[in-house]
């Protein structure tokens, strides 16, 4: 009878374990950029300049297979508020037709930020259009 | 998706016969799709769509990249990214085609004008035509907010869904489209 009884409880344990696990991976949240692994490093104009020579190549490598986080430095050519929670944040390529669009939650946009200054900026890569697209980015804050 | 970016550049440095005011473009478009069953609701945003509408022709384009729908649940977007879209072999959809009941001279009015769209829709690969109403709103400033909703079913862009989940998703994906264009 002890056996039985010890079977059925850790029958219910895994249950409940499996069960639970289930549960908080169907309701996952999107994980938060700030503390995903960085896997490509690169200035803007180096960014595009990969995309417009070979955006099959850049898919692979700064989109991914699954998301990735890519960190970005340049100038900003300018902040686009866009009134709806988003700010755009475009970084200069020296290609006056095509910049790299960081889209940020208008509280993730350090309040400094200006037209010229120069910042780093970790997004998830999501390839070309006219620009090429982060979301969800987050600010570097140089220490 | 080189031909939007073609389309931008040739209507960037296009003679002066056609007026700068009748070219439109946006790059934060925001296209919403919604699914909803008796099992689940499913959604996804989209805040970075691009287009450009050249209101002399009516020739309209718009593309968004996969990746770029967002949604509440990461289980979601993984399986719409690699098991659904399969967004590494086909990270873009796209639509090109013509708006009509709308003139150059009505991009100078402020005003409502309910137009129609005709063109084809480019998803997971697998063109279809599609036609559609939409709602063009002339504001003062000159910018031109652009409003449709359509339906789109996965399986006639060969979007395969597993009998196990298919109860979990619509037969009829809602696609709300809301573009505010400025002038070129």
């Amino acid at each position: 009878m002890k056996r039985k009884q010890l079977i059925a409880i850790i029958a219910v344990l895994l249950l409940t374990v499996g069960a639970t696990y289930g549960y908080l991976e169907f309701n996952r949240g999107v994980a938060g950029t700030a503390s995903m692994p960085v896997q490509e490093k690169v200035t803007a104009g180096a960014l595009l300049a990969d995309f417009q020579a070979d955006e099959a190549a850049a898919n692979q490598r700064y989109v991914g297979t699954t998301e990735q986080v890519v960190e970005v430095s340049g100038t900003i050519r300018a902040m686009e508020p866009l009134g709806t929670g988003i700010t755009n944040v475009v970084l200069e390529t020296g290609d006056d037709l095509a910049g790299i669009v960081c889209e940020f939650p208008d509280k993730e946009v350090p309040a400094h930020w200006r037209a010229g200054a120069d910042v780093t900026i970790k997004g998830i890569c999501t390839g070309l259009l006219m620009d090429v697209v982060l979301v969800r980015c987050v600010a570097v804050v140089n220490k | 998706m080189k031909t939007l970016g073609h389309l931008i550049i040739a209507l960037a440095i296009a003679p002066a016969t056609l007026s700068a005011q009748e070219r439109f473009a946006t790059r934060n478009g925001h296209i919403n799709f919604f699914s909803s069953t008796s099992v689940e609701n499913i959604e996804a945003d989209n805040n970075k769509v691009t287009s450009v509408f050249d209101a002399s022709t009516g020739a309209v384009e718009f593309a968004a990249l996969i990746k770029a729908f967002e949604f509440e649940k990461a289980l979601m977007q993984e399986h719409f990214n690699e098991n659904y879209m399969e967004s590494n072999t086909h990270p873009k959809a796209n639509f090109k085609g013509k708006v009509s009941g709308f003139s150059a001279a009505d991009a100078g009015k402020a005003g409502s004008y309910s137009v129609d769209v005709a063109g084809d829709l480019t998803i997971h690969g697998v063109t279809k035509p599609l036609t559609t109403k939409a709602t063009f709103v002339v504001n003062a400033d000159g910018t031109i907010k652009a409003t449709s909703d359509f339906s789109v079913r996965p399986e006639d862009h060969g979007i395969t869904i597993p009998g196990v989940v298919r109860k979990n998703i619509a037969e009829q994906i809602k696609v709300t489209v809301d573009l505010t264009y400025a002038r070129m």
